[in-house]
């Protein structure tokens, strides 16, 4: 099972005026591709700085982040914007659609920053994940005529849309009812069952409880992590298996024009 | 040079269109902005607004600048660029001099008129007797003018005839009583008849019509000379020819003698003419100025000198050239007002698209975090600006040529003034490519602001 992600030794600091924040102060982690990973702890932490740096959104003080094959500590702003819009998938707490956009156009988003031409093709693919996560009917509806639950679909959608290596949640259901919420889970299980790895930050161990690892942090250090079968985290994920659930992800990723860089 | 420069900014617009819509980021880019602009239709009215009213305050006015730039040059080229015209003038000290003489005695002389023709560089010299007179046919009476001029007359003055012919040498020569009438004393005596043969009288004579010109713009303003305004001045105001009757020189030299008496109020005061203008054309364009030093030199010198001040040299291309001066000037003022005009809009602009970055940091921070470089937003709030600057160019532009069409329109059917108006193709592609240029230099900062924000700070910001 390939490494997707790689830290080490991980420090973040931020300087305010005189005083030194040190929000992460030396993480070390692996995630393998397939993998999900709830990330928890209490605010102050690190999980939000930790995922900020996951996401290419912010850069490290020192210690290297390997992404696949990349390194991309080193890299400058413009190359981040690359990695993001090639290899990260963002699901927000808010769902952070753009109010301009429908639904398809919103799931095109990510494709656009990747220079790619618009077409006939990525509109068929664009429908096909919306199909995916249950807005088929939905197509041309804008942002403000959806519930919170279908906004988050769309998210979801958009995050798929370049075929990451990694989907980062940010309390995908933090401003969703426990019934929308667990649907919203269903469908990231779902993903990860069709072999997306995902990274989620929750604070809420029920919502945790639906990834196959959780990570606690504390005080900008890994505290704990612990595999939500008891397995400990160095035994490898069992092979996903996306085929019980009748799952078309797998169908519609072969239409994605670069096949994943890190499969084997 | 005005020209080519406006020229470069139309060309440049078209380029900048065309590239936006060719170029696939560009018309998405495009695209966008009007979408985004779409949902503030309100703001961005407003905002433009200070754009349209720039544009189509430059456009409408250099109409009208033009216009009535033009109207002035069209008026001292029919005048002739070569020419030089001397009047005879009434002198200053007139009323004095009258007393004692009863008749007053100025003006150019036959002398005068033989001795201009010293100036080699002079081709045509066209004498003139003009004075009023009433014109007569049957019991019709028209008060005009007589114009004693020979054949060449017709030539310096691009005369057209509606029917019949003008003077000829033979009628000059041989003294012949014919008169060409002007169009409009032609309509009064002849309003059912043809007036060719038929025969007019100028005071006790008569004469016989063998021609009659068409209608004549006058000197001054091209409107008919009931109104009384203008664009132009010439040396003696409007001058309206329709109301002449021509005739011979040597005829009018025999039959009316050089002195005229006019009736005013009771009593009677006479002048004594012997020309009353002669035009010079002097051969190249060059050679009017020199000439018309040496036409003041022939008259303030030698032994039949005028000691006083009873003429009027008029060098039309001095008029012309002062007039090309003015308009520069006026150009040049223009472009003044339309560029504060634009940096005022421009500053709106500045302003609306500050406050719509902040308005969109969340936005930004999500295209950022989806794999939006700096570039690509600040591409996006650039094109937006120049989008919203290019909105209130067209509609500036639409507003401008309307009000060009519209208020000569207006003026001429509700004030009774005519305003010439000249629409200038280039100020609309100057407009537009500055509306560009504004929108360039004034969303240039926004936007790069908006591509420096923090996409994580940007992400959180409600």
């Amino acid at each position: 099972m390939a490494t997707i992600v790689s830290l080490n030794d991980l420090v973040k600091n931020y300087y305010l005026e005189s005083v030194v924040v040190r929000a992460l102060r030396g993480v070390t982690l692996t995630v393998d591709e397939g993998d999900f990973v709830a990330l928890m702890g209490p605010s102050g932490s690190g999980k939000s700085t930790l995922l900020n740096l996951l996401g290419c959104l912010d850069r490290a003080t020192s210690g290297q982040y390997y992404l696949g094959d990349e390194d991309v500590s080193e890299m400058d702003d413009d190359q981040l914007s690359e990695i993001r819009s090639k290899y990260i998938g963002f699901i927000f707490q808010s769902y952070n659609l753009l109010p301009q956009y429908t639904v398809i156009e919103n799931i095109e988003v990510p494709l656009l920053y990747q220079g790619r031409k618009l077409d006939a093709e990525t509109k068929r693919f664009c429908a096909e994940l919306a199909d995916l996560v249950g807005l088929a009917d939905r197509l041309d509806h804008r942002p403000m005529q959806l519930s919170g639950g279908q906004q988050q679909r769309v998210a979801i959608a958009r995050a798929l849309v370049n075929d990451p290596h990694i989907i980062l949640a940010d309390e995908p259901t933090g401003n969703l009812d426990s019934k929308t919420s667990e649907e919203i889970m269903k469908l990231l299980q779902k993903l990860n069952q069709t072999g997306k790895t995902i990274i989620m930050v929750t604070h809420e161990t029920d919502i945790a409880a639906w990834a196959r690892r959780a990570v606690r942090m504390r005080d900008g250090l890994v505290e704990s992590d612990l595999r939500n079968d008891g397995r400990p985290p160095g035994d490898p994920v069992s092979s996903p298996d996306g085929s019980q659930n009748g799952l078309a992800a797998e169908n519609i990723m072969q239409h994605l024009p670069h096949p994943t860089p890190y499969s084997n | 040079m005005n020209h080519l420069f406006s020229l470069f900014l139309g060309l440049l617009y078209l380029l900048i269109v065309l590239a936006l819509l060719f170029w696939e980021r560009g018309r998405r880019s495009f695209l966008l902005a009007i979408r985004s602009l779409w949902l503030h239709k309100l703001r961005l009215v407003l905002s433009v607004l200070g754009i349209i009213i720039g544009t189509a305050a430059v456009i409408s006015l250099t109409a009208f600048g033009e216009g009535s730039m033009q109207d002035a040059l069209d008026d001292i080229k029919r005048q002739g660029a070569t020419n030089i015209m001397i009047r005879s003038l009434k002198p200053p000290d007139d009323s004095s001099t009258q007393r004692r003489t009863m008749v007053a005695h100025y003006g150019l002389s036959y002398t005068d008129y033989e001795r201009f023709l010293t100036i080699s560089t002079v081709t045509r010299r066209v004498p003139m007797r003009i004075f009023a007179q009433e014109i007569r046919y049957l019991e019709r009476m028209h008060n005009g003018r007589v114009v004693g001029t020979v054949p060449e007359y017709a030539e310096i003055n691009q005369l057209e005839l509606a029917a019949g012919r003008f003077l000829t040498e033979d009628d000059d020569y041989y003294m012949k009583n014919v008169a060409v009438l002007g169009s409009k004393t032609a309509e009064r005596l002849f309003p059912f008849n043809d007036p060719i043969n038929q025969t007019v009288r100028l005071s006790q004579h008569f004469y016989k019509v063998v021609g009659v010109l068409r209608e004549r713009m006058p000197f001054g303003s091209p409107q008919p000379a009931d109104s009384s305004s203008g664009g132009g001045t010439s040396a003696q105001g409007i001058e309206d020819f329709n109301n002449d009757v021509y005739i011979p020189l040597q005829t009018c030299k025999v039959r009316f003698g050089e002195k005229v008496f006019i009736r005013q109020s009771g009593s009677r005061s006479g002048e004594q003419v012997e020309l009353s203008q002669v035009t010079l054309t002097v051969e190249d364009m060059d050679k009017v100025r020199p000439a018309g030093e040496v036409v003041k030199d022939i008259l303030l010198s030698g032994p039949n000198r005028h000691y006083k001040n009873d003429f009027a040299v008029t060098v039309p291309l001095d008029r012309l050239q002062e007039a090309e001066r003015a308009k520069d000037r006026f150009t040049r003022l223009l472009v003044l007002i339309a560029s504060i005009s634009l940096v005022v809009g421009g500053i709106g602009i500045m302003n609306i698209m500050l406050a719509t970055v902040t308005e969109r940091t969340r936005e930004i921070g999500i295209r950022r975090a989806l794999g939006a470089k700096r570039k690509d937003i600040t591409l996006q709030f650039l094109v937006e600006a120049v989008v919203q600057t290019n909105v209130g160019g067209l509609a500036g532009v639409i507003l401008g040529v309307s009000l060009v069409y519209f208020i000569p329109f207006f003026s001429a059917e509700v004030m009774r003034t005519y305003l010439p108006a000249k629409l200038d193709p280039f100020s609309i592609f100057l407009s537009l490519g500055v509306a560009v240029g504004v929108g360039v230099a004034f969303g240039l900062y926004p936007a790069i602001r908006a591509a420096q924000l923090d996409p994580i700070e940007a992400l959180r910001h409600e």
